[in-house]
């Protein structure tokens, strides 16, 4: 187990490596600089442009500031941002709340709802419900997020007034009631796509529980069709969905992203937008290798609670 | 619009003149008047004491808290109520005294030796944020402080000529310049003073816990900061000027556009400044009661940049040309809502150096065709017209994700294809259109929104001297790489010159020429529509400032 | 953010009709007994035969301006059948030649991704040890990073073409693929007719490619059709974060990051084209659901 542990540590610092160094050559290769924004308005000339790239160090060998960079890394020293000169996991941890919030609440809802809509479409198999739910959630997964967004503030916030059209809450309210109206319409919109996901992983998890043995042995010994759903059917059902939750994880954060963007939320998804945009360099690494750790974590933990649950998986 | 970095920001900021606001007394604004003509109006109705907030919405985040730092307008914006520079424009252009007593002149004796020696008497008893006096010291550091090596100084243009700094008293100061530059006056009143008391003990001025808790002398100090959500200012009740009639303000940053304006219909924010209501919804948002909506022009113009590196673009006929077949009218009223005004000069319409009797642009096709004709350019394949091996051709590159320009890049397109010029769009990210790109003249043409000013001054120089070429070795902002010797020759005459006369009569003779040669192809001068809940007076657009929350000191909440 | 690919992984068939009469080839006759799938196959081959037939029979080319015919709202005119956009182009001949290009990204950047992938796939799964890990690895590190970010980080690099943005959806696209290709790789190499082609001497290539590939060919055909629909989908994200096809050429996700400006006001701009990808990405998951079903017979019912 430990060595098993070990090794996959060294395999996620090896990623974490490569992720980097990846990472680092795209972003300092791309075309336009921290600098670009101050060139727009036309009142900075070149010469001073030029001193503050030069007292910035932007002018050194890619090799050479990436070799800084991971040094500092090393250290503990994630850099300052470009922008407002504060210490980029500052601003990390201090983006991270909305996110994890939303995160969160669309991450249950999708649970709660994508395991419902997959046990009863399992359960009662090519149903009208069953029927009904594949489509939509191939429908779902098909429409474009931001299009989604879109179309819910404008039938929820501007055609019908129900809910806020962004921001995660009204300024100089903050009580949680005000909170949770905010939270409705982003959380919708990043659940969509999850709840499609887990409601057909749930129902063919489940489809593959009922066909087991052991099922049809309970349900021969006359256990109660109840009982046979929720103590044997759902709960070994869910087993593999913990690999999905960890899996999922990229996938939610991209999808936080854009639905950070069109709701106005303070997360990450939109530090890291704003920080691509600015080209903040420290601020984007920073988010990269957050994320790249999270979702190392994420599968690593997938992988041992999965060994921890099902006594049949050996980690070796 | 959308020239800053991100995919929906824009730098252009709205000011409004003299003009529009005379304009807009007469408009059917009735109730926008009051607040307008807040000066007089509101002095009646203010509050004793600070009251109230005010929550304003803007598209980009404030980051940058030290003024002298490159920054974007929406931090000047906060720069201009948390701290003071000597002196300020006011809309009309009108330098007031702020932490100095009154603006040197050669006439008051404040310049003299030809402009070579200021001298300026400062304002007693102002305190900064943490009660420490302001002296005559503070000013020095400043001044300093921007020419420090390693210091990111947002430019120093102007103060790199400040020699032999001497403080004459705790309350006066005097400086001499390497050479007479006239602007100067315009960039202190953009130069905001810093606490030496505070940032002379910081380790690295770039890092400084300073620049994220800036202590200031302004109307406004320091409250809090939310990154990515919003910060607050409050009411400095020891200011040494009016007000402020505000208990806090809010300025908060919403990203989206749709979203910016959606937040200000249904209440959650009570103004937005700087990139204000899109074209498209102002229509809409003129007729909603709780709001008063204004056009405010801004010194930045929409203008089609030619890269003269590039063979065809180089010949002047070639830009007339094109510039005869732009459907002006078409751009401004059917895309841009009928809120911009066409303009023919680079100079804002509303300085004093703006000459109004340049040649107007008539969309004429035919005249378009015959000048290029004229010219030897020949129609080849596919209609695409030819001189000497060279086609006719040329891309068009704007900020992407705005969805006005690209209807005009399409617009001139079709109109130019007609007269036999070849097209494309190559839009791209604002970081990367910003970048080498710009910087570097890699643009063929550019569409873009820039203004060719040095803060509240006319002075071009840096965007059309010869000498301000960066791929040729300048040092400016000439990245079109125009060069014309006269025009270099009257520039530097009028920046010598402290005579406002003679030197409006240098700058419209620049004016013709670049009308003429046209290195840039003026289509019109913005117009943003700004939006602010009624029932908050003050509101007073300024041509000069970035950001007009440059006055929120005399902003107050009608009783 | 461009979660087509996952659901396909879990999701199943579910509607089917009672055999009509009996197709010799046993996967076609699971696939029509899926009518979802028949359903979007119908769906893709309509959409794509009028996006090539039918545009040069319209009254109005997709690139014709007309300003003072701006907003025309669908049915507002009899010449403009489904209205006209903001600069007073027809949406209908738009809608069908932003289908071309739409669909077209969407092909070719699948071809480029499968091609990718499955020769990484191949490879690693094949010769496994230093270069499979190495190989591997890399895929791993690829999936790392949110695919926003290397839309984002790649496409700032290209001038944006349709060549090139199919280039960018095709190089961040291909690392499902390989992990699909190199666990099937790996299980079909200790196989039976594996060992016999080496033991009668064949060579890697050979095996590779003659012996294995066609043995896994049942799920890359799956995830062909699954990115298909997932290219369509990345082509719209990457309009709207700014890098899309430069217009005049429309596609689907040009037309629609154009319209959000002006949802309230003229929200067919937004709703037709959202449509359009929605129908197409649609049809092509249910197409890759059904041929999951029809390729697998061991996955029937599920």
């Amino acid at each position: 187990m430990s060595t098993y542990l070990l090794r996959r540590l060294f395999q996620a610092l090896v990623l974490l490596l490569i992720v980097s160094a990846v990472g680092f050559s795209i972003l300092h290769l791309a075309p336009g600089g921290p600098l670009s924004q101050f060139a727009a308005g036309g009142e900075m000339t070149q010469a001073d442009l030029d001193r503050i790239a030069r007292d910035m160090g932007l002018d050194r060998p890619l090799p050479v500031q990436y070799a800084e960079w991971l040094w500092h890394m090393a250290q503990g020293d994630w850099g300052r941002s470009y922008r407002d000169q504060q210490p980029v996991l500052h601003i990390i941890v201090a983006h991270l709340g909305a996110t994890l919030e939303l995160m969160l609440t669309s991450t249950l809802i999708a649970m709660a709802l994508g395991s419902w809509i997959g046990i009863l479409g399992a359960m009662r198999r090519y149903s009208l419900f069953d029927s009904l739910a594949t489509i939509g959630a191939m429908i779902a997964v098909s429409i474009p997020t931001f299009w989604f967004g879109l179309v819910v503030i404008w039938l929820f916030s501007v055609t019908l007034g129900w809910l806020p059209a962004g921001n995660r809450y009204t300024v100089g309210d903050g009580s949680w009631l005000n909170q949770l109206h905010h939270l409705i319409a982003p959380s919708m919109v990043l659940a969509l796509v999850s709840t499609a996901v887990w409601s057909r992983y749930m129902r063919s998890s489940m489809l593959d529980v009922i066909n087991q043995d052991y099922i049809r042995t309970a349900r021969s010994k006359g256990i109660p069709e109840r009982r046979i759903l929720f103590r044997h059917t759902v709960r070994n059902a869910l087993l593999p969905m913990i690999t999905i939750a960890g899996l999922q994880l990229p996938t939610l954060l991209s999808g936080a992203l854009v639905t950070e963007t069109i709701f106005t939320w303070p997360g990450m998804g939109r530090l890291f937008l704003d920080s691509i945009n600015y080209r903040d360099y420290p601020v984007v690494m920073g988010i990269l290798m957050f994320t790249a750790v999270l979702v190392l974590l994420g599968s690593l933990v997938a992988d041992l609670l999965y060994g921890l649950a099902d006594p049949r998986i050996r980690l070796a | 619009m959308t020239d800053a970095t991100g995919p929906k920001l824009r730098p252009s900021m709205p000011r409004l003149g003299r003009r529009d606001m005379l304009a807009l007394g007469g408009a059917a604004l009735a109730a926008w008047g009051g607040a307008a003509s807040s000066a007089a109006r509101a002095q009646g109705a203010k509050p004793a004491k600070p009251a109230g907030q005010v929550v304003i919405g803007l598209s980009q985040e404030p980051t940058v808290f030290n003024p002298l730092m490159p920054s974007i307008e929406v931090d000047q914006g906060i720069a201009l109520n948390v701290f003071n520079p000597l002196w300020l424009a006011d809309p009309e252009a009108n330098l007031m005294p702020q932490l100095a007593v009154e603006v040197p002149s050669v006439e008051n004796g404040g310049i003299s030796e030809g402009g070579l020696l200021w001298k300026v008497k400062l304002r007693e008893g102002v305190v900064w944020h943490d009660g420490a006096p302001f002296t005559a010291e503070d000013v020095k550091f400043t001044l300093e402080l921007i020419n420090t090596s390693g210091f990111r100084a947002r430019t120093r243009q102007g103060h790199s000529l400040v020699r032999d700094i001497q403080v004459l008293g705790p309350h006066e100061i005097s400086w001499r310049m390497e050479k007479a530059f006239s602007p100067y006056l315009s960039l202190l009143a953009e130069t905001f003073i810093v606490p030496k008391h505070i940032l002379s003990k910081a380790e690295d001025p770039n890092t400084a816990p300073f620049n994220n808790a800036p202590v200031g002398t302004g109307p406004f100090r320091w409250g809090e900061r939310r990154p990515g959500e919003h910060l607050t200012l409050v009411a400095n009740e020891r200011y040494f000027g009016e007000g402020p009639y505000l208990e806090r303000a809010v300025f908060k940053y919403i990203p989206d556009l749709t979203a910016l304006y959606t937040q200000l219909r249904t209440g959650q924010i009570d103004a937005t400044v700087g990139v204000g209501i899109l074209a498209n919804f102002y229509e809409e948002a003129r007729k909603n009661p709780t709001l008063h909506v204004v056009t405010v022009p801004s010194n930045s113009l929409e203008v089609i940049m030619p890269n003269l590196g590039m063979p065809a673009l180089a010949d002047k006929a070639v830009r007339q040309a094109l510039y005869t077949s732009i459907n002006k009218q078409a751009i401004l009223d059917t895309i841009y809502y009928g809120l911009p005004k066409p303009t023919e000069s680079i100079t804002p319409q509303q300085y004093w150096a703006y000459n109004p009797d340049l040649p107007k642009q008539e969309y004429d096709l035919a005249k378009a065709s015959k000048l290029l004709d004229d010219a030897g350019w020949r129609r080849a394949g596919r209609g695409v017209r030819q001189k000497d091996g060279v086609r006719l051709e040329f891309t068009v590159s704007t900020t992407s994700g705005n969805a006005l320009r690209e209807q005009v890049q399409q617009l001139m397109q079709q109109d130019w294809l007609q007269i036999g010029a070849s097209m494309k769009i190559n839009n791209m990210p604002a970081a990367v259109i910003w970048g080498d790109f710009y910087t570097r003249s890699k643009f063929e043409t550019l569409l873009v929104g820039t203004n060719f000013v040095t803060g509240n001054d006319p002075d071009m120089s840096t965007r059309f001297n010869s000498g301000a070429i960066p791929v040729k070795g300048g040092a400016g902002g000439n990245y079109m790489q125009y060069q014309n010797a006269k025009v270099d020759e009257l520039m530097l005459a009028a920046q010598t010159s402290f005579d406002r006369a003679e030197r409006k009569r240098l700058y419209s003779e620049v004016q013709v020429i670049l009308r003429d040669e046209l290195p840039v192809l003026p289509i019109f001068q913005y117009a943003p529509v700004e939006g602010i809940k009624k029932g908050i007076n003050g509101f007073r657009p300024n041509i000069n400032y970035k950001s007009n929350t440059w006055n929120m000191h005399t902003w107050s909440w009608a009783a | 953010m461009i979660p087509a690919q996952n659901p396909a992984a879990a999701a199943a068939p579910v509607l089917r009709a009672a055999p009509r009469r009996r197709l010799r080839n046993p996967a076609l006759r699971r696939f029509c007994r899926h009518r979802l799938a028949v359903f979007g196959a119908c769906a893709v081959t309509l959409l794509t035969l009028l996006c090539i037939a039918a545009p040069p029979l319209l009254p109005y080319s997709d690139t014709f301006i007309d300003i003072r015919a701006r907003f025309t709202p669908p049915g507002g005119s009899s010449a403009h059948l489904l209205g006209t956009d903001q600069l007073g182009r027809d949406m209908l001949s738009r809608l069908l030649m932003a289908g071309r290009i739409s669909l077209a990204v969407g092909f070719s950047a699948m071809l480029i991704s499968m091609v990718i992938g499955v020769c990484v796939g191949l490879v690693a799964g094949y010769y496994r040890g230093v270069l499979g890990t190495v190989l591997m690895r890399f895929v791993d590190a690829m999936l790392c990073f949110p695919s926003i970010f290397l839309l984002l980080a790649v496409s700032a690099f290209i001038e944006p073409s349709v060549s090139s943005i199919i280039l960018l959806i095709a190089c961040t696209s291909w690392m499902e693929v390989a992990r699909i290709v190199e666990g099937q790789i790996r299980a079909l190499r200790e196989r039976d007719f594996t060992l016999a082609a080496h033991a009668i001497g064949a060579g890697d290539a050979r095996i590779m490619f003659r012996e294995l590939l066609p043995n896994a060919v049942a799920p890359i055909v799956v995830a062909a059709t699954l990115n298909v629909a997932h290219a369509i989908l990345a082509e719209s994200y990457i309009s709207f974060l700014g890098y899309g096809i430069q217009p005049p050429t429309p596609s689907w996700g040009n037309m629609l990051d154009n319209a959000q400006t002006y949802l309230e006001s003229a929200p067919w701009l937004a709703i037709l084209p959202g449509a359009m990808i929605a129908l197409a990405v649609t049809s092509f998951n249910f197409i890759g659901d059904g041929l999951r079903d029809a390729l697998d017979p061991r996955m029937e019912g599920r």
